[in-house]
């Protein structure tokens, strides 16, 4: 299966353009491309190259903080909206004053949810519940959420300093109770998808939550209830604990059960596409801290491989110095919007 | 509300929105219609947005009257549309035999797009834009090219526009029969949709294009009565106090046909120069779609020209045809 314009060696052949092939036979398609000397993708990347990432944030009038992420044909917009948890509705409370790291994982104050059914690709055509891709990426994007101890409970508590005497007499004491919590409902829809939906969703979360302001709150004790300001100097942002950076791998291998161990080829694609994602089983995940705390040393918060036994130790550390080198890309799109 | 346990929900004690207090030294200025009763704000309208689908299209019209800066609440939004038509593919093999293309169409809001926040579910004012927007569309597809086939189009409205400006008393139904921001939105649906159809090849007629046209009797000075009442077309129903009538067309302007009507409200002696108007803003509408697609069009066929005669990008070696033998 020669890949240029050869005329064939006598006898009658075949020839189609390149896209026919590829729908033909995607496998020996991409095969042939990795195989050659200087291996390239079928998009024309190189094995080892990320599609360049472009953010725009605020664009959503209605979100208190909002972005589009555009990995290469890939785009996700995110959307995150504040309402309010009176604590007195929380069922289990949290003992008082106690704010540990996982009080936003227990009272579940982040909501977010991918929406892949919105004709974003032939295969996600609304009119059914969410299936599994669109499931599991929203409970991985929420574990991330947890685990990466991105918001801390001090930023979405409302608190009130309540008098400690009795309400007739005048006292100094006071003790700060927390009367309620922001909770954010982090909506992620995803425009159009060209593979690696993981990536391009977790930078629009991150995005839309740096752009994310909270109005001032607070508690009236005679009206019994949480009023806010709706002046944007009295507003805050959300103070996000670093930014972790996500990177997908694919593998690519010519497996099959009647090959030997020897005989196999495989090529590790980072950032695939719709096309490759497809045809590769195993997949990595590398989420690296862009900044080293005491507790994580190395910078890797995540690392997720499903699907094969391709990547061994030393394929596992060339993929978390590649992902590592991609946090400049992102720092620099992040920051810079 | 049952937890719908295929998405992460809520917590379980309930939230709700929060609740603003008026601010003390800022007034609350309401937005107000500068343009003339016959102008339509600036449209902005894209097609190729989504690669992976047949056709696409984006539709925006940008805010126009002057936010104040100083406020989280926004006093009015602008229209975010997003647009993939899918087909023609084959239907399913259990599908009856159908000689004509069928056609189904799929509107809804994301969360974020409304002022409340909107659930995942698609709810009844959802479902009955997708019957509006699709007996606007029946009418220009040409159904027999496509026997036993279907075509999904599925519309995402990113940002709708609301019923009425938020600072008044019930500012949320607005106006008497409410719901006017739907009738925005239609609008920019069938335009949107029309854009798509075009951009995936599917035959029809002519191009359809949506508009939005409204009765409004504005009193002088904010207050709710004493105004005339007066027809304008590309209403932002944030802008008016009071409006009486809506109606929404899908207009065929090369055969002069009207596809899709759609009207609401009380509009008296008024209805027919009600619809004269609504079309006038569907011919408007027509003038920015003709131009998107055709801008769209020259891209493609300048592609296909370099491809034709075998291109410059030697080096990527995708442009050559790639022989079999044996």
């Amino acid at each position: 299966m020669a890949n240029g314009a050869s005329t064939a060696p006598g006898g009658p052949g075949l020839s189609f353009p390149p896209e026919t092939f590829a729908k033909l036979s995607p496998g020996p398609f991409l095969h042939a491309h990795l195989k050659q000397q200087d291996p390239v993708r079928a998009n024309g990347r190189s094995p080892e190259q990320f599609r360049k990432p472009t953010i725009n944030t605020g664009s959503l009038t209605h979100s208190n903080g909002s972005a589009v992420v555009r990995v290469g044909d890939t785009a996700i917009v995110c959307g995150v909206r504040a309402e309010i948890l009176l604590a007195s509705d929380i069922p289990q409370p949290p003992k008082d004053d106690v704010e540990t790291d996982d009080l936003v994982e227990d009272l579940g104050l982040l909501v977010p949810n991918l929406e892949l059914s919105t004709g974003c690709s032939p295969a996600h055509l609304p009119g059914n519940a969410p299936g599994t891709l669109a499931q599991s990426l929203s409970y991985r994007i929420l574990s991330l959420l947890n685990s990466s101890n991105l918001i801390s409970p001090s930023d979405l508590s409302i608190q009130y300093a309540e008098p400690e005497a009795e309400e007739d007499q005048p006292t100094d004491e006071f003790k700060t109770v927390t009367k309620a919590y922001w909770t954010l409902y982090i909506d992620i829809l995803c425009i159009a998808l060209d593979g690696n939906a993981f990536d391009a969703a977790w930078a629009a979360v991150l995005a839309a939550l740096q752009n994310t302001s909270l109005p001032m709150a607070w508690w009236d004790p005679d009206r019994e209830a949480i009023f806010c300001s709706p002046l944007a100097s009295e507003a805050h942002k959300l103070q996000l604990n670093g930014l972790p950076i996500s990177s997908t791998f694919a593998v690519f291998s010519t497996a099959s059960p009647l090959k030997r161990r020897e005989d196999v080829e495989s090529w590790i694609l980072a950032d695939p596409d719709g096309f490759e994602e497809d045809l590769c089983r195993e997949t990595l995940t590398v989420v690296v801290a862009t900044e080293r705390s005491e507790q994580n040393p190395g910078g890797i918060i995540r690392l997720e491989k499903t699907g094969g036994a391709v990547i061994d130790r030393k394929l596992m550390q060339r993929c978390v110095r590649m992902a590592k080198n991609r946090c400049s890309d992102w720092d620099s799109a992040l920051r810079g919007c | 509300m049952q937890a719908d346990r295929r998405r992460i929900n809520a917590p379980s004690g309930g939230t709700a929105p929060p609740i603003f207090a008026t601010p003390k030294d800022t007034p609350l200025r309401r937005p107000t219609r500068t343009r003339k009763p016959d102008e339509h704000r600036k449209l902005f309208l894209r097609t190729g947005v989504v690669p992976s689908a047949s056709g696409s299209a984006y539709y925006e019209i940008p805010l126009q009257s002057p936010q104040q800066p100083e406020l989280l609440v926004p006093s009015s939004s602008s229209l975010k549309i997003t647009c993939s038509v899918h087909g023609p593919r084959p239907l399913p093999r259990n599908a009856a035999f159908s000689p004509n293309l069928l056609l189904t169409t799929h509107v809804k809001f994301a969360p974020f797009a409304t002022r409340n926040r909107r659930g995942y579910m698609r709810d009844a004012g959802e479902r009955d834009l997708g019957m509006h927007l699709e007996t606007a569309l029946r009418g220009v597809i040409i159904g027999e090219r496509w026997p036993k086939s279907g075509c999904e189009v599925v519309i995402t409205v990113l940002e709708g526009e609301e019923d009425g400006w938020w600072g008044d008393a019930g500012g949320q139904e607005g106006g008497r029969a409410g719901g006017w921001g739907m009738m925005g939105v239609l609008a920019g649906c069938i335009t949107v949709a029309s854009a798509a159809l075009v951009d995936a090849g599917i035959d029809c007629v002519d191009m359809v294009s949506g508009g939005v046209a409204a009765l409004v009797q504005d009193g002088q000075d904010g207050t709710k009565v004493g105004g005339e009442a007066k027809i304008i077309l590309d209403p932002s129903p944030s802008e008016h106090q009071n409006i009486r009538a809506g109606c929404v067309v899908g207009y065929l302007q090369s055969r002069d046909e009207v596809t899709e009507m759609w009207m609401k409200g009380d509009a008296g002696t008024q209805v027919e120069a009600l619809v004269d108007e609504a079309v006038k803003a569907a011919s408007l509408t027509r003038t920015v779609l003709a131009e998107a697609v055709r801008e769209a069009m020259g891209l493609k066929m300048g592609k296909a020209s370099e491809e034709a005669t075998g291109g410059l990008k030697e080096d990527k070696g995708k442009k050559k045809d790639v022989v079999m033998t044996g």
